[in-house]
């Protein structure tokens, strides 16, 4: 299926894969990270969530994924269905056996593993020896340089093939939704424009639903069809990446700016309109 | 000069048997990261057990082995989903005081139950010794050398397996492993299950030599010698750890001993940690922290 086709459809038409409904999530009983956030990813999707450090981007994917609980957050209010099924009370390996696969920030391969035992690490263990071969082999097509350096411990990888590494160890769950957290992060721009285009190429090849968190929104913006924009735990914005991109307030907040306002009297800048009505 | 050869070849073989005490402590280490001071109390355990079921259902020594083995493969299990679960995400400091707080529990518990008056476990092992030339060599040690190399050529097939890679994927990031589906606490729990089965095998061949009694936890002072000189989580570095420990405990005290009237072996031990962590914090084999420049 192309993108195109998909972008064109009305939102209400496809049953999204996941939804989430005005979750609220507090860490360790007293710090409020997202405050009643409602997202949604129809299948085969392409999402991003925008948003500065601390608005409750990386809090809403944990939400996702279950990965909260080492953190001590909690679920305090909202609804998480992925494919109609309430998936709040499964344990993370769960989710990941129901196809919702989170390559966390900051990379975090397993260093002292070389790549192709990170990759085997991450194959379930009741698949097959075959399936682990096609699914390793897929990984390499899509990042040939894994394979000159399968030899390695992945500690010693560069940012970008780690990075490289961390999403082809994600891929080895066959996932249905893929949730990337900062995949930019400290990556030169060439090197998260290869990343970035590998990512639209697994969607677009596999099917596999993106949810993309990005500070970089420049970039982020121009390979999704959708986004969120996270401010203070609130989702203030949303829409397709078009109207986001032409946005005044996003090119002024998120985009570099479009010269026309005055730095020096930034104080007394008033955005056009409320993001919240 | 056949002193020095019985003081050198007896230290190996004593050596290999730490080696095997302390294989526990490497298979936990090394899956889950988690470094477990109750391994001396699991050794001892493992003793236990197995002169119990022996003796208390009257079966063959080897079917009360297989018994123990099953039994505490299980204690391990269930340490994981009773104890250790609680701890995921916990600063690392905890999980050692709680493998402490084990470790003095067992040490309490296992003789008031079973008896503190020490027992013989009897393995067949013919109690003579190999006499070659002048030297005197302990069969028993030898037997109990022999099971140690088994083991470790196990443990390292083991860690190749696509089970062992995803421990060792759980040592190094729990909350990664966690993100792509390993399922931590089984993880942990086949660690600490691994580790329980391999202390009945160190626990009966100490046992069969000292008596089983409180004093076998005591193994966990040159069993952790061994681990931090061989490093925390290689296999390779338990062998080397062991004879080194071995050797080094038992022709040092065999000259200075009589010297100073005993109690060298400890000393000995002692430094072994404290030069080890003063000048090569990671051991022989020990695996550095990755830093990327």
């Amino acid at each position: 299926m192309s993108s195109e086709a998909l972008k064109e459809q009305p939102a209400a038409e496809t049953a999204p894969l996941l939804e989430m409904s005005n979750v609220e999530v507090i860490y360790d009983k007293v710090f409020l990270a997202i405050k009643g956030v409602s997202i949604a990813i129809r299948p085969g999707d392409r999402v991003a969530l925008l948003g500065a450090n601390g608005a409750g981007k990386s809090t809403t994917l944990k939400t996702i994924s279950g990965l909260l609980t080492p953190e001590r957050g909690e679920v305090t209010r909202g609804t998480l269905t992925y494919k109609g099924e309430n998936i709040l009370g499964l344990s993370p390996p769960e989710r990941v056996r129901r196809g919702i696969v989170h390559v966390l920030e900051g990379r975090r391969i397993f260093g002292h593993l070389t790549p192709e035992d990170n990759l085997l690490a991450a194959f379930p263990t009741r698949g097959s020896g075959r399936r682990f071969q096609q699914l390793k082999e897929q990984v390499f097509t899509y990042f040939p340089r894994l394979r000159e350096r399968s030899g390695t411990k992945a500690g010693y990888l560069s940012g970008g093939e780690q990075q490289m590494l961390a999403i082809g160890r994600a891929l080895m769950v066959d996932p249905e939704l893929i949730m990337l957290d900062e995949p930019s992060l400290g990556l030169s721009p060439l090197l998260v424009q290869e990343i970035f285009g590998i990512i639209r190429e697994i969607n677009e090849q596999q099917g596999t639903s993106v949810l993309l968190v990005e500070q970089n929104a420049a970039a982020a913006l121009e390979i999704v069809n959708h986004a969120y924009l996270i401010e203070n735990g609130h989702v203030v914005m949303s829409g397709s990446a078009e109207v986001l991109k032409q946005n005044p307030d996003v090119q002024e907040f998120y985009l570099g700016g479009t010269g026309k306002v005055d730095y020096h009297n930034v104080k007394h800048y008033r955005r056009r309109k409320r993001w919240l009505a | 000069m056949e002193y020095f050869l019985e003081l050198l070849i007896n230290g190996a073989l004593t050596g290999l048997m730490y080696s095997l005490a302390a294989l526990g402590f490497v298979l936990i280490y090394k899956s889950s990261g988690v470094p477990n001071l109750a391994q001396g109390a699991l050794v001892m355990l493992g003793a236990y057990l197995t002169w119990y079921f022996t003796n208390a259902w009257g079966i063959p020594i080897f079917l009360g082995i297989a018994v123990a083995v099953v039994a505490m493969f299980l204690f391990g299990m269930l340490t994981e989903r009773f104890l250790l679960r609680k701890m995921v995400g916990q600063p690392i400091i905890m999980i050692v005081m709680l493998t402490l707080g084990l470790e003095i529990l067992l040490r309490g518990v296992a003789p008031g139950f079973l008896g503190a008056a020490p027992k013989s476990i009897d393995v067949g092992i013919d109690l003579a010794p190999i006499i070659i030339g002048d030297i005197f060599i302990n069969r028993g040690y030898l037997v109990g050398a022999i099971v140690a190399l088994v083991l470790v050529a196990a443990s390292l097939l083991f860690f190749r397996t696509r089970l062992g890679t995803k421990l060792r994927a759980v040592s190094d990031d729990h909350v990664s492993s966690w993100a792509v589906g390993i399922s931590v606490e089984r993880a942990i729990a086949v660690s600490w299950a691994l580790a329980g089965a391999s202390a009945v095998a160190a626990g009966v061949m100490w046992g069969a030599e000292q008596g089983v009694d409180h004093n076998l936890a005591a193994l966990l002072f040159p069993a952790v010698a061994v681990v931090i000189l061989g490093g925390l989580d290689s296999i390779y570095g338990v062998v080397v750890g062991g004879l080194i420990v071995g050797i080094l405990g038992s022709v040092i005290p065999g000259y200075v001993d009589p010297l100073v009237g005993g109690g060298t072996r400890d000393v000995v031990v002692s430094l072994i940690i404290l030069l080890t962590i003063l000048f090569r914090p990671h051991g022989i084999f020990g695996r550095e922290d990755i830093e990327r420049v």
